[in-house]
């Protein structure tokens, strides 16, 4: 044994000890500094709904008070259902015009479901665009029914047949997705003839429609949306 | 002319000794990244063959971070948060050794017959510790770690050296001298060196165990679920056990960590005291808005093909996990990929895979996370609606959920405390 031999080994045997030791007083000495200062750590994003560009105040608001006055917001659900021709244009307080272009910036979103004339049934074209659809929710909180009719016959039966048209798509809903949560997700218009008709435009949208679109057959129409909105 | 190349008996103890410098330092770099996580913060590790090269990997992709993060990185897990970790040890050893071999070197006759015989044996520890590891890394964890590599190269190098010098001691002094002179070589020293070698190892450990901060206080902190009920059926079985506590958790198919996760929970022995079910959430923008890109290619179809499978979901789970890098890949050239593998695999999930429904469904699981506002990151573990911070996922598991298991289910560790980012 040389004489170097013991301190060699404390010296060597201390390189652990020392070196665990100097790394757990460390690490201690952050987690106080992170304790002291809760907020330095980087945030974690939290889950939340979709909120896209075309959200814009106006349209926030327009939605906020359709939305409420349709039973759909805020409520305990015994709200009634749907917003019928003459309550949507005083809700929305604006023209149709108006109302119409705060959804175009949904032309990749939304599809329209088209009916023959003075009908409220979906064929099997239109029961497979409200699915698709639907089923294209994303981070979206509400899906917006917005159900036409054409300018021909009786405003009166217009109405009613705008309204058969939106709970034609409702109840397909229904049954297809069986989801509790429909009736608080789901908005329901119904404009009849008398507010907000599409325009020819339109026809170069989604839809379930054949090639021939005309403004009074885009107006026999159910417009679906999902709304990326938060509000 | 002076001759400058070392006696022959100095060279075997040249190469051990630069092994066991090596061994050291390697295994040195290994305790430090597994040091720096007991601030329960992420940090980037040292991943490199040639230790202080490169900037630490922050990936959380790296062999190492695999080796890091396995249950095999550590013993005793469960007496305290992240346990020992075995490299720990490795620094003992090979500071022992290191040791033995200078004062070889530095011994005007070499080492004696004893000393050489307990530097193989010595030797052999770290050697066959590293056959073990590198055994698990390849195998069972299909992960390769460079400083492992390291140190597995270190511990044949030094066991190289030891044999080497043993065999030059045997042939300088005769083999049948070595073997002969060995019960009385002198016993004392050999239980010296032993001792020795005992208080090498036991006191970084004891070190270690003594200051490790306390992470018993954090457990329960990082928040809670607060609209626990399935309305829409999103929760889905995912390792059944009647009458155990209530866990829900929060993965995604194609997610590494979350792999990762599952195979800590198998190895931490708490599984069977939980009645897991799983909440899907793929880190994949073509389903779930929440996240900037696609992070993981192909998991949201693969987490339809897990909805689909309902009760069996587990087996999809299962098969995800073990071919998620296969998965990922092809899902990232081929949008198609995903449905076609999982497809393959599970033909009798052919007419749900991609329909309205399950697609609806899938929704439905990031809206149950939406609603009960969750981090969004993966995985997560929810006990009794307490979420397990994301520190105690990884390294502290076992400690953590033994910690909660521990406790009544009603009172479940700092259940009433707000959320807290811990990272």
């Amino acid at each position: 044994m040389t004489r170097l031999e013991i301190p060699l080994g404390a010296l060597t045997g201390l390189v652990p000890v020392g070196l665990a030791a100097s790394w757990i007083l460390a690490a201690n000495g952050r987690l106080a500094e992170a304790e002291a200062a809760p907020g330095s750590q980087p945030a974690v994003a939290v889950a939340q709904a979709d909120e896209r560009g075309y959200c814009t105040p106006a349209l926030k608001a327009v939605l906020r008070r359709v939305l409420t006055s349709c039973g759909l917001v805020g409520a305990d659900g015994t709200g009634g259902r749907g917003c019928q021709p003459a309550n949507a244009k005083s809700v929305a307080t604006m023209e149709g015009e108006d109302f119409n272009a705060l959804f175009l910036p949904l032309a990749e979103r939304a599809a329209i479901v088209e009916f023959d004339k003075n009908d409220a049934t979906l064929d099997p074209q239109d029961a497979a665009m409200v699915e698709k659809v639907f089923a294209q929710r994303g981070g979206a909180s509400y899906f917006l029914v917005v159900a036409r009719a054409s300018p021909e016959g009786s405003a009166v039966h217009n109405s009613e047949l705008s309204e058969q048209r939106g709970r034609a798509v409702m109840d397909h809903l229904a049954k297809t997705f069986q989801d509790p949560e429909l009736e608080r997700e789901v908005g329901l218009l119904w404009l009849g003839e008398e507010y907000a008709q599409l325009d020819a435009d339109f026809c170069a949208w989604s839809r379930s429609g054949g090639a021939d679109c005309d403004p009074k057959a885009i107006n026999r129409s159910a417009f679906l949306a999902w709304i990326d909105c938060r509000i | 002319m002076y001759d400058r190349s070392p006696p022959p008996d100095r060279l075997p103890l040249i190469v051990l000794t630069v092994g066991a410098a090596l061994g050291l330092l390697f295994a040195s770099v290994s305790t430090y990244d597994f040091a720096q996580h007991l601030d329960r913060q992420v940090h980037g590790l040292h991943c490199s063959i040639i230790p202080g090269l490169g900037a630490p990997d922050a990936s959380g992709t790296s062999g190492c971070h695999v080796t890091l993060m396995s249950p095999y990185s550590s013993v005793l897990r469960s007496l305290f948060w992240g346990g020992l970790p075995v490299s720990l040890p490795g620094m003992s050893m090979f500071a022992f050794l290191l040791w033995r071999g200078a004062s070889g070197l530095l011994s005007p006759s070499g080492q004696d017959k004893g000393a050489a015989q307990s530097l193989l044996a010595a030797a052999t520890i770290p050697l066959l510790t590293s056959l073990g590891m590198g055994t698990l890394s390849l195998f069972v964890l299909d992960a390769l770690c460079k400083v492992c590599l390291g140190i597995y190269i270190s511990s044949l190098v030094s066991f190289i050296g030891a044999v080497w010098a043993y065999r030059a001691q045997g042939a300088r002094g005769g083999i049948e001298d070595a073997i002969g002179d060995l019960p009385s070589a002198a016993p004392s020293r050999a239980l010296g060196l032993l001792g020795a070698l005992v208080g090498f190892v036991a006191l970084p450990a004891a070190a270690w165990a003594a200051l490790v901060p306390d992470h018993g206080k954090y457990i329960g902190t990082c928040g809670k679920l607060t609209a626990t009920d399935d309305p829409k059926g999103v929760l889905l079985p995912l390792d059944p056990h009647p009458g155990g506590r209530a866990a829900i958790e929060v993965l995604d198919p194609l997610c590494p960590s979350c792999k990762g996760f599952e195979d800590r929970l198998l190895a931490s022995g708490h599984a069977g005291a939980l009645d897991r079910k799983v909440l899907l959430f793929p880190l994949d923008n073509s389903c779930n808005w929440m996240v900037g890109g696609t992070m993981h290619p192909g998991a949201c179809t693969i987490s339809e093909a897990v909805l689909c499978a309902k009760t069996d979901a587990k087996r999809v789970i299962d098969w995800a996990f073990v071919h998620q890098e296969q998965i990922r890949t092809e899902a990232a050239a081929d949008p198609e990929a995903a449905k076609r593998l999982v497809l393959q695999q599970f033909p009798e999930l052919k007419n749900c895979v991609g329909g309205a429904n399950v697609k609806a469904q899938l929704n439905q699981s990031l809206r149950w996370a939406v609603k009960n506002e969750l981090p969004v990151l993966t995985p997560q573990l929810y006990v009794d609606g307490v979420r397990l911070c994301d520190a105690d996922t990884d390294l502290g598991l076992d400690f953590a959920l033994g910690t909660i298991l521990s406790a009544p289910p009603s009172s479940p560790a700092g259940a009433a405390a707000p959320a807290r980012g811990d990272r």
